[in-house]
């Protein structure tokens, strides 16, 4: 499967994310990954280093804007500053896919900068269905919504996540972007099975996926993005691809950060998972 | 049941409070209800503290990780953020400092690393035109103001503070000696971009007070009897050969004062 919504598409392969920390040797030389994702809020500022690595990276690489701060499921009407932002940004760079979570971080004024879940009802889902067409209108292009993490199970939930998640795709048209170590951070803290999550995704919707690290608090894990992606995921992995099919992948890793060439280690192998599906169904 | 935004209106309460009963019972009981508010706190702390770490990074280092830990704390509760915009997330903290009564080479480090943080992303202006330098030559100096560039900031401060920024810097040479405590000495900073990095530069106190002075678009006719005033032997042109050279100059106006 081939993205194919902006001038570049993003192929079925794996890309990495693109942190300050690895601008200087990214620049000096360029990685052989397929493509690169950033989260757009980073860029924000009114000019200076970030937006011209920006540039250069996106003449190179097809792009991913992963944001993090439009708190789509915040119970207040959407930001609309942060929205035009975002906008700006997408129209100058032209990103692939733009992608966002499931999860709200800000009401009354309030910001939390933590991605936090929402209670899965059916009120929830209308208003994260409207929340949601109402930022594609504004961006002109399809959302792709990203399963979080969470450590915490409201008692108002009636529907299991992988359904929410499922129909919000159905109502609006966006993409699902399978965050496969959310999911497996999910069912060891809750005790849950994954698959009971996977299955109620369907292939169509699932458009990105996203594999990560985790590290241990107490009984927690705890999503941090600053390991290796653990046996586990990469098993879940495996499954994913051959169950979805091949689809563009990212390597995500935002804290402890190690020298590039670890990220594109961990790309080659997720290419060589999708690299042996292909092989297999061709 | 409870409405989404009587769900979210409380949760962010005990968030900032940390009164964790108050929510315990929305969230089902088998998954430990207090454990993960205090994790969620816990995680929403460390969030904003990483932004501060990003922000003030020498002011981190000065003070090491556990005071700057302590303030990180202290300032989310007494500055909780408002945007969404996480670089705008700190710009308080030189007044929490100078509320809480620390010493003011904290206050000032604060300042400075701010000015360092708002250049870092100011908007980029390209340098003065070959032709609007020709013209400003020919130009009645009576008119000609100019516009400093947003990449450029002026920092007065009371201690040469700029010596600790610069001896903390992660790439700055090992022998670099920083005597404490500063001495007490009125200094002028000029913060700058160049090829994305951030420079800083105390400035003789003239050079400093042209700069305010053209920031204030006075023309040059008063800025050379400014400096002439001053210091009679000052040589204006290599002032100004100066701040072209650090790119300061964004624009020029050669209208007459309407």
């Amino acid at each position: 499967m081939t993205c194919l919504i902006s001038s570049s598409p993003i192929p079925a392969q794996a890309g990495i994310g693109l942190r300050s920390y690895h601008f200087q040797e990214i620049l000096k030389e360029p990685p052989p990954v397929a493509w690169m994702e950033t989260h757009p809020e980073n860029y924000f500022g009114d000019g200076g280093l970030p937006l011209r690595v920006l540039e250069r990276i996106r003449a190179r690489y097809p792009l991913s804007f992963h944001g993090v701060g439009l708190s789509i499921g915040s119970a207040n009407p959407i930001d609309r500053i942060h929205l035009q932002k975002l906008k700006s940004l997408v129209n100058r760079f032209d990103p692939t896919l733009v992608s966002e979570h499931l999860s709200w971080s800000s009401v009354g004024g309030r910001f939390l900068n933590e991605l936090l879940p929402l209670p899965y009802t059916q009120k929830s889902l209308n208003h994260v269905c409207s929340r949601i067409d109402e930022i594609q209108d504004v961006l002109q292009r399809p959302l792709l919504i990203e399963n979080i993490t969470r450590y915490l199970t409201w008692h108002d939930s009636t529907i299991p996540e992988g359904e929410f998640m499922a129909e919000t795709a159905r109502r609006t048209g966006c993409g699902i972007l399978l965050d496969l170590n959310n999911v497996y951070v999910n069912a060891v803290n809750f005790h849950l099975d994954p698959f009971e999550f996977l299955d109620a995704i369907p292939a169509e919707a699932v458009w990105e996926i996203h594999l990560a690290g985790f590290d241990h608090f107490g009984r927690w894990l705890i999503d941090t993005h600053g390991e290796a992606i653990c046996p586990e995921v990469w098993g879940l992995y495996q499954w994913a691809i051959h169950h979805f099919g091949p689809r563009p992948t990212l390597i995500e890793w935002d804290t402890n950060m190690p020298p590039l060439s670890v990220l594109v280690d961990q790309a080659k192998q997720a290419d060589a998972i999708l690299g042996g599906c292909r092989v297999a169904t061709s | 049941m409870l409405r989404l935004h009587e769900i979210q209106e409380a949760f962010a309460e005990v968030m900032i409070e940390g009164k964790y009963n108050a929510m315990a019972e929305a969230i089902v009981p088998g998954s430990s209800a207090l454990r993960s508010m205090a994790l969620y706190r816990r995680l929403i702390r460390t969030n904003y503290t990483q932004v501060l770490n990003v922000t003030y990074p020498v002011l981190r280092r000065f003070v090491g990780p556990r005071y700057f830990d302590i303030l990180a704390r202290g300032y989310l509760k007494r500055y909780p953020s408002r945007s969404g915009d996480l670089f705008l997330y700190g710009r308080h903290l030189p007044v929490l400092l100078l509320e809480s009564q620390v010493p003011r080479l904290l206050v000032e480090l604060a300042r400075l690393e701010w000015a360092c943080h708002e250049v870092y992303q100011a908007s980029d202006s390209p340098p003065l035109a070959t032709d609007e330098l020709d013209a400003v030559t020919s130009a009645d100096p009576s008119h000609v103001t100019f516009r400093l560039n947003p990449t450029a900031r002026l920092l007065r401060l009371s201690q040469p503070v700029h010596r600790v920024w610069l001896a903390l810097q992660l790439d700055a040479p090992t022998d670099i000696a920083v005597d404490l405590p500063l001495p007490e000495e009125e200094t002028g900073i000029l913060v700058t971009r160049a090829e994305g990095r951030i420079h800083v530069a105390a400035l003789a106190d003239l050079d400093y007070r042209l700069l305010e002075a053209m920031a204030e678009r006075n023309t040059v006719t008063e800025l050379e009897q400014m400096a002439t005033e001053a210091d009679p032997g000052f040589d204006f042109t290599r002032f100004m050969a100066s701040i072209l050279d650090l790119n300061v100059l964004a624009g020029v106006s050669m209208e007459a004062p309407s």
